[in-house]
Order: structure tokens, then C-alpha cells, then sequence
């Protein structure tokens, strides 16, 4: 039975996953012989978080230069590379890869998203540290050699992987190790995408789910930690570099729900692609696996000799996008066969993430739209380069479905916070669009196809939440006051239809009497005794209407009856609420 | 964790290890797709050269002179709205760079924004040149001039001509020259002629300063000194330009009988023999047109003409012209007329009709 002392807004409530540990292994500095530094586990548990930054931070810039010296080995420097290269070189890694990945390294061929996620909630913070040398060489082959994917999921899986294998090392708790995953894997987006703030919300919009203080200090410090790092060995610059960009007219802002709306069908129509053709393709029989990554591979160079820019990463053609440098006809085309170059890879198996292609389909898919607007409406949108800027948040977020992550990624990846507006609004429909007809999110969805039963962020998101006024009644008749006597007690339980009767103390303090109980205080007491008297230590909980129930049904037992105060003064009686009330409310919404 | 962080140290020196052999190599890149796109670029391949450039900006996207320098090879290849983009872009990361004001004045000046192309080319002239800026500015200033002079501002051309003959060193001919043709052009002859006389100043023997100088002067009315700077530039060069002039404004000089000092008698003679070359060029006129008409065109231009001479013939003669300024001034009024329809009907004089012409407009306005 709780304390019935304790008011309700004392209590503290724990993420269910990412508690804190209980204080118990006192792990040292150092040496647990060597006792002048020691540090709590809460602190040092922060300075892990920095440490396992740091090492995420020199993995991913060891990533990325691998990447770069594998794509000038294999293609050669320029940006369109020579015919026979473009058709042999993605075919021929695609063999390699495929061959590592069914030899050595299975877990380089999922998700990193959702291998962190899996990492959370099914294998206690554990990540093979296999996995991130595996994610490391077959995804540098694979994207060096023109494959159409991104490090930036590689990089967040191998951050959760260091910091798994150092919470192992440390012997950290359950608890404290499955946290660690996220902070990893915050700490290698963060590199990877050179946006710390991005890849915290993006951990906590998609891999937590939650915002919760104790993960919060570590996947914050991991990120900065990492973000720096990797500035200080390949730049700080942003990502994108971006014209100056001003909302010219209110009407602008029509022109960019258009391209919410085409960023918002597209995704969606990616997504089906992905969600079709993937598990058809692993369902094939086993030998066809060392295979597909080639297969994709030809068929993405046959697609690179007429557009090269449909290879790798595609990052220096976003650039050329940003920049106004192809017209909206070309957009076009390049945003569709970067659809269909990512598709052929992602589906055949190679390792590889779908971050950068997204942002460059939805620059091209945006650059086109804006340049067909202003074709036809030249007074009403503006040039490409912001309709390009504004696309690669729009369908990152149609996508991805991390709405909030997506404005976010746009700001700090391009150094450019006037576009906002645009991006804001055409991200919010591309999201709707894709949430109302793809129920599944992407991430959930392969999740599922890979037999994992992984919470899904978006649900819990939109999981209706019960408060106590979507339970609580009116009281019957209005409280007792502590002044009034026994006797006027006793009257009043006559008519009342209440087994508790609710006493309202001049201070704000609330207590319950039952009504099988007030016969024997009127016999212990004088029946003019004031219930302030009698009840002289009792104190009810108190509860207000906007407590989420969930959080009520932890100490409502105990109490057959308790007060729904108002937060503006706790002596206004907004209504009562029992244990029935509440069941009879969780029946209701289900 | 002792462990880790030596493990961390390891790993950070070999980062850096790496990472400094990629940079270098990085920078390589870049150098060696710039150099190319230069080469290309100097060739005439604007096409090769953008290719070049955007291979150099793809490893090196902050380098403002790749950037620069693919615009310029964009510009030069006509595709003015890429170039634009990258120069605005490096317009917002150094407004005050003179070249990269130039490059956009070049293409506001394609896309036909004259407002913009203005502000540009302002910004270029008062922007910051890393070689040479005072002759930088001074182009970039002349290009100013030429469009605003190609566009009708003349009142703004004015302006910036006097601010380019402001800051033209005193010493240097060839500038002082250029500057004088540039008032010439601006509809200021008085100001060119000053330009060209302190060019003459530096080298009094140059004709084609001199020939300028006389054709300022020619155009300003002042034949007398025409006929100074003309004759000395036929004596330093003898070109046939310059001869047609000097005779031209010789015959103007030899033929104006209101041409300051000149007796009365001296000027009643030149008067009756240009009214007899006037009535010569009338009845030429009339013989040809009446020969050669086409169907749209008649002879009435000359009628009223015709008329006037026969009544005037009648009062003009050597004598009555002698002291009698105002039958001079009609005499000279009636072959300005003559000249006119002449010129309509029978194409522009020359020689001594169009010194006739010349004399005429001269003292337009003057005559009594």
C-alpha cells in the first residue's frame, strides 16, 4: 500500500526501457585498486557517453575517408567516370560484398536503425562488434564502387556497436548497456551527417522514443563529442552550401505545399517499392544471394553510363542542385532513376543506408517541382535552389517519417534557418500523406519483414494517452469541510450514495472517511467534535485532471476514493475518481 | 578503461594519419581539375573547362576559385542562370569581392535586369581586386559607361565618365584619350576636348589624338581650331580620314561669311558665291529628280524653292549684298533651305555643299 502522505506530483516516473540503474557496482576510475578518482556510475556513465563520441566520431571519419579512396581506386576522380568502369566496377564489388556478407558478416546486410532498436529491446544493449567492422568494409566496397546508398546508417550502427562493446568492456548494468546503443548510434549519425542536434532527435524521435533525462545528457554529450571530432578532421562546413534564400511572398508558401503533396506521393511510392520487392528477393533460395548485390549492380551501371549521377552517395550533385545547376526536366530524371538505382540496392541485399539517396531523391524531386512552378507561375515561386533544399526535408520526412528530425537535418546540414518556414509546412504534408496510406512506417515495416517485433516509435507516438478526466465523475454531493461536526458528518453519509465521504481541510489538504467508519468515530467522540478533530494526521493524495491514468493506477490502489483537484488551487473539488472509474475508462477506449 | 583510452589515443593518431594523407590527396584533386579547367577554359572549351571545374569543386566545394571560376566558365558557355547561383552565392560570402560583382553585372546584363546590373557593376568598381585594382576599376568603370551610354542613361553615363576622368592619372595619354572619346560619346564635346588637349599635352605629335582632338573640335563648332589639330595630324600621318576632314573644314573656313573678322566686302563676296553655289546645287538637283523620280516622289520639295530664288535672284547681287548684313543673312537662310531640299531629294551634299550645310547650322539660332 503507497503512502498515503505522498502527493501525486512528487512521485517520479521512469521511462519503461531506459530506467536508471540501481546505484550498485560503483565502478572506479581507472582501477578498482586505485581509489583516489572515483566517480559514480551516473557520472561516469556521462563520460563514457563522451568517450564513446569520440570513438564514433574517428570511426566514422575513418568510414567516410575508406569510402572516398574506394570510389577514386575503383572510378577514377571525376565525377563521371569512365564508361567501363561505371558498367564493371559496381557489379564486381557487388560480388565481393555479397561474398563478405554470407561469409563473415550476416548483420551487415540489415538495418542499422533497426539493429540499434533490436540492440534496446531484445538483445540487452548487445551489438557484435563484428557487425561494425562488417558495416565498415562491406559498406565502404559497396558505396565506393557506385552502389546507391549512404554511410550515414552504417555509421549510426557502428556507433551503437563501439558502444556496446565498450559498456561490455566496462561491465556496465543491464540497464545502462542498452542505453548505451542509442547514445552510440547518436554519436555515428551525428559524424556521419556533421548535424549533432539532427541525430539526437532522430535517436529520440525513432530509436527511444522517449524523452528521458538520464538519456538524454549521454546521447547529447555523444553527439557533440562525435560532431566534433569529426569536424576537426574533415571540416566544419555544413554539409550543403545554399544560396541566401527569403520568403519573397506569403503565396510562396502554396508553391511548397505542392511539393509537400509530389514528395509526399513519391515516398510513398518508394516505400511500396521497397516493401514489395525486398521480401521477395530474400525469400529466394540462398545461393541467389551472392548474386543479387552484383545483379544491382549492373543493372545501376547500365542506369550510371547515361546518368552517373544516379551512383554513391550523390552528395556533390545536391550541391550542383542547390546551386540551380540543372533544369527541372533533368531533376526529374535524376530523382527517379536515383528511385530506381536505391531501390535495385537496397532490396538485393547490400549493405549500405538510405539516408543520402532520400535526400538527394527529395532535392532533385523538389528542384524539379520548383522549377516546373516557376515555368508556369514565375511570379509565385522562387528560383530551384530552395525548392531542391526545401525536397530533401520533405521526403526525408515522408520517407523516414521523422517529421521533427527532418526540419531539423535541413537547418543544420545546409547552415540555413530562413528556410524554415517552407520546410516546416511541406514536411507536415508529406508526412500526413504518407502516414494516412502507408499504416507501417518504413523502419517498422522492415522490422517486420526481418521476423523482429520492434516497438513502433510512430504508434507509441500516436497512442491515445487517458488522463484522469477521461475517467473521473462529479461527486454526488459537495465535500465535507474539516469544521463541520460529527453529527453534521452522519447526516450527510445518510443521503450521500458514496462509501467514502471526502474532507476538505482549510489548507488544501484533502482526507476520506468511510462511511463504516464514521459510526465508530461518532462513538469514540463527541458527536460536536469537528472532523479536523478526528481526523487530525489523515491526508489523501491528490490527483489532477490532465495525470496521464497510467501513471494514477500505480498508487491508486489502497485508496477506495481520491480528489481531482484544480492546479490552480488545490481546494476546488473538480471531480472524484476510483479504481472503477478508471477501468471503466480504459474499457471505453478500447 | 585504461584500455579504452589507449585504444582511443591509437586510433586517433592513426585518424590522423589518414586523414592528413587524404587531405592531401583531396587537394591534389582539386588543383589538378582547376588547372585543367583553366587550360580548358584559356582554349575556348567553356564546356570542358565547367566539367573540369565542377570535378576540382567536388572535392574542394568551399574553394571560392574553383566556384569563381566555374561561373565564369558557366558564363562563358551562356548558361547565365547556373552561373548565377554560384555567384550569388559567393556574393553572400564576400559582397565586396570586385570580380565576383563583375561576373554578376555580366549576367544581370544577359538576363536584361539594367537595375541590377548597375548595382553590380557599382559593387565591382568599388569592390576589392586582388591584382592590379586600380585598372581593374577603371574596366570595370568603362564597361559601366558603355552600357549605361548603349541604354540611353546618359545623364548617369555623365556621371560615372567624370568620376573615370577623376580618377585617370594624370601622366598616362592613352587613358586621358580614352576618356575624351567617352564624353564625345556622352554627348559632352567640351569635356572631351579638354581630355584629348591634356593627352595632347603629354605627346603633342600623336595623330590620332590630334584627329581626335580636331574631330571634338569640329563637332563643337570650333572649325578654326578643327582646322589647327586636323592639319597637324595630317603633317604628323597623312591619312585620307584626315585629309577629308581637313578639307571639309577648310572649305567651312573658307566659305562662312560670318566667320569673326572679316570685312564687310569679304563678306558679301562669299555670301553671293555661296548663294550661287546654292543655286547651282538647285538646278542640278531639279534636272536629275526629274530624270530619275520614282513613282512615289515628286519635285514639289524643291517648288517652294525654286520660287524663292527666282525672287531673290532678282535682289541678289554682289553689290547689294555689300553692307547690307540682313540680305546676307537671308541669302545664306535661302541656301540652307536649298541644302535641305536638296539633301532630301538628291542625297546628302558634299564637298563644298556640305561646308554650306555645315556654315549654316553653325550660325543657326545667330542670324538676325
Amino acid at each position: 500500500m503507497s503512502d498515503p502522505n505522498i502527493p501525486v506530483e512528487e512521485t517520479q516516473v521512469a521511462a519503461p526501457v531506459l530506467s536508471a540503474a540501481p546505484k550498485d557496482s560503483g565502478l572506479q576510475w581507472f582501477s578498482s585498486k586505485a581509489h583516489l578518482l572515483t566517480l559514480s556510475e551516473g557520472n561516469l556513465f556521462l563520460l563514457l557517453a563522451i568517450i564513446i563520441g569520440m570513438f564514433s566520431g574517428l570511426a566514422v571519419v575513418c568510414f567516410r575517408i575508406a569510402i572516398e579512396w574506394t570510389r577514386l581506386g575503383l572510378l577514377g576522380s571525376a565525377l563521371a567516370p569512365p564508361p567501363l568502369r561505371v558498367l564493371l566496377v559496381p557489379a564486381l564489388a557487388g560480388l565481393v560484398v555479397a561474398f563478405l556478407v554470407q561469409k563473415f558478416f550476416p548483420r551487415a546486410r540489415g538495418n542499422g536503425v533497426n539493429q540499434t532498436k533490436a540492440a534496446v529491446y531484445v538483445f540487452d544493449g548487445f551489438v557484435p562488434f563484428r557487425t561494425v567492422i562488417g558495416k565498415f568494409l562491406t559498406c565502404s566496397l559497396a558505396i565506393g564502387s557506385g552502389q546507391s546508398l549512404g554511410p550515414e546508417d552504417p555509421s549510426l550502427q557502428m556507433g551503437a556497436g563501439i558502444a556496446s562493446a565498450l559498456g561490455r568492456r566496462l561491465r556496465l548494468s543491464r540497464d545502462r548497456l542498452r542505453l548505451l546503443a542509442p547514445v552510440g548510434a547518436a554519436a555515428g549519425l551525428a559524424a556521419a551527417f556533421n548535424a549533432p542536434i539532427s541525430a539526437v532527435l532522430f535517436v529520440i524521435e525513432e530509436v527511444i522514443g522517449t524523452w528521458s533525462a538520464s538519456a538524454l545528457g549521454a546521447i547529447v554529450l555523444a553527439a557533440v563529442s562525435s560532431a566534433v571530432i569529426m569536424r576537426s578532421f574533415l571540416g566544419g562546413e555544413p554539409m550543403f552550401r545554399v544560396p541566401a534564400y527569403t520568403l519573397g511572398h506569403p503565396a510562396e508558401l502554396l508553391a511548397y505545399a505542392v511539393l509537400g503533396v509530389v514528395s509526399g506521393v513519391l515516398s510513398l511510392a518508394f516505400t511500396k517499392i521497397i516493401a514489395y520487392f525486398r521480401p521477395r528477393l530474400r525469400a529466394l533460395p540462398e545461393w541467389t544471394h551472392y548474386f543479387q548485390p552484383a545483379a544491382a549492380g549492373l543493372l545501376i551501371g547500365f542506369v550510371g553510363l547515361r546518368i552517373p549521377q544516379s551512383m554513391g552517395t550523390g552528395y556533390p550533385y545536391i550541391d550542383q542542385a542547390l546551386h540551380s545547376q540543372y533544369t527541372w526536366e533533368i531533376l526529374a530524371i535524376l530523382g527517379f532513376a536515383k528511385i530506381l538505382t536505391t531501390s535495385l540496392s537496397f532490396v538485393s541485399g547490400t549493405p549500405g543506408g538510405m539516408f543520402a539517396p532520400t535526400l538527394f531523391i527529395g532535392a532533385m524531386i523538389g528542384g524539379a517541382i520548383g522549377g516546373l512552378e516557376h515555368h508556369f507561375f514565375p511570379q509565385v515561386s522562387a528560383s530551384v535552389a530552395p525548392f531542391a533544399l526545401v525536397g530533401m526535408g520533405t521526403f526525408f520526412a515522408g520517407f523516414l517519417r521523422v517529421p521533427i528530425t527532418s526540419v531539423f537535418m535541413v537547418v543544420e546540414t545546409t547552415g540555413s534557418y530562413s528556410i524554415v518556414l517552407p520546410v516546416m509546412i511541406s514536411n507536415t504534408i508529406a508526412y500526413l500523406i504518407s502516414r494516412k496510406y502507408q499504416d507501417v512506417a518504413l523502419f517498422d515495416l522492415l522490422a517486420k519483414q526481418d521476423n523482429l517485433e520492434l516497438p513502433s516509435m510512430e504508434e507509441q507516438r500516436e497512442q491515445i494517452v487517458l488522463r484522469v478526466e477521461d475517467a473521473m465523475r462529479k461527486p454526488d454531493l459537495p465535500p465535507l469541510q474539516a469544521s463541520d461536526t460529527l453529527a453534521r458528518a452522519l447526516e450527510i453519509a445518510e443521503t450521500s450514495t458514496e462509501e467514502i465521504l471526502l474532507v476538505r481541510f482549510p489548507t488544501g489538504r484533502w482526507a476520506g472517511i468511510a462511511r463504516k467508519d464514521l459510526h465508530a468515530l461518532a462513538s469514540e467522540h463527541a458527536k460536536e467534535s469537528q472532523l479536523r478533530e478526528v481526523l487530525s494526521s489523515a491526508r489523501l493524495p491528490i490527483l489532477h485532471p490532465d495525470q496521464r491514468l497510467d501513471d494514477v493506477l500505480r498508487f491508486i490502489q489502497g485508496h477506495a476514493l481520491l480528489p481531482v483537484v484544480s492546479r490552480a488551487g488545490s481546494r476546488k473539488l473538480e471531480g472524484v475518481l476510483s479504481l472503477p472509474d478508471i477501468l471503466t475508462a480504459y474499457q471505453r477506449a478500447t | 578503461m585504461l584500455i579504452s583510452l589507449i585504444l582511443l589515443g591509437v586510433l586517433f593518431v592513426i585518424t590522423a594519419a589518414l586523414a592528413q594523407t587524404y587531405h592531401a590527396r583531396v587537394e591534389g584533386l582539386v588543383s589538378e581539375w582547376f588547372q585543367k579547367g583553366n587550360a580548358d577554359l584559356a582554349n575556348g572549351k567553356p564546356a570542358l573547362a565547367f566539367e573540369d571545374f565542377r570535378n576540382s569543386l567536388s572535392y574542394g566545394p568551399d574553394n571560392p576559385e574553383v566556384q569563381l571560376r566555374l561561373a565564369e566558365a558557366l558564363l562563358a558557355d551562356g548558361r547565365f542562370t547556373e552561373a548565377r547561383s554560384y555567384l550569388v552565392n559567393l556574393w553572400d560570402r564576400a559582397p565586396g569581392s570586385g570580380e565576383v560583382n563583375l561576373d554578376l553585372a555580366h549576367v544581370s546584363m544577359q538576363t536584361g535586369d539594367v537595375d541590377q546590373t548597375i548595382r553590380y557593376f557599382r559593387g565591382a568598381i568599388f569592390g576589392s581586386w586582388e591584382k592590379e585594382p586600380a585598372l581593374q576599376r577603371r574596366k570595370v568603370r568603362l564597361e559601366l559607361c558603355e552600357f549605361l551610354l548603349s541604354h540611353r542613361m546618359t545623364n548617369d553615363a555623365q556621371a560615372e565618365i567624370a568620376g573615370l576622368a577623376a580618377d585617370t592619372p594624370a601622366g598616362n595619354g592613352v587613358l586621358l584619350e580614352e576618356n575624351g572619346r567617352l564624353f564625345l560619346r556622352g554627348g559632352e564635346p567640351g569635356k572631351a576636348l579638354t581630355e584629348f588637349e591634356a593627352a595632347l599635352q603629354i605627346d603633342p605629335r600623336q595623330s590620332q589624338w590630334l584627329a581626335d582632338a580636331g574631330q571634338v573640335a569640329f563637332e563643337d563648332g570650333d572649325f578654326l581650331k578643327a582646322e589647327a589639330y586636323f592639319s597637324k595630324s595630317y603633317r604628323e600621318n597623312p591619312t585620307n580620314d584626315v585629309q577629308a576632314s581637313l578639307a571639309l573644314v577648310r572649305n567651312v573656313l573658307g566659305n562662312d561669311p560670318f566667320l569673326a573678322g572679316l570685312s564687310d566686302e569679304e563678306q558679301a563676296r562669299r555670301a553671293w558665291r555661296d548663294f550661287k553655289l546654292g543655286l547651282e546645287r538647285l538646278h542640278n538637283c531639279a534636272g536629275t529628280s526629274k530624270a530619275g523620280l520614282s513613282s512615289g516622289q515628286s519635285t514639289s520639295d524643291l517648288l517652294p524653292a525654286n520660287k524663292d530664288a527666282q525672287d531673290l535672284q532678282k535682289r541678289v547681287n554682289l553689290r547689294s549684298l555689300t553692307g547690307n548684313p540682313a540680305l546676307r543673312t537671308e541669302a545664306m537662310q535661302f541656301v540652307s533651305r536649298i541644302e535641305d531640299a536638296t539633301s532630301r531629294m538628291c542625297g546628302p551634299g558634299t564637298g563644298l555643299d556640305q561646308a554650306l550645310t555645315l556654315i549654316e547650322k553653325r550660325h543657326e539660332g545667330n542670324n538676325p
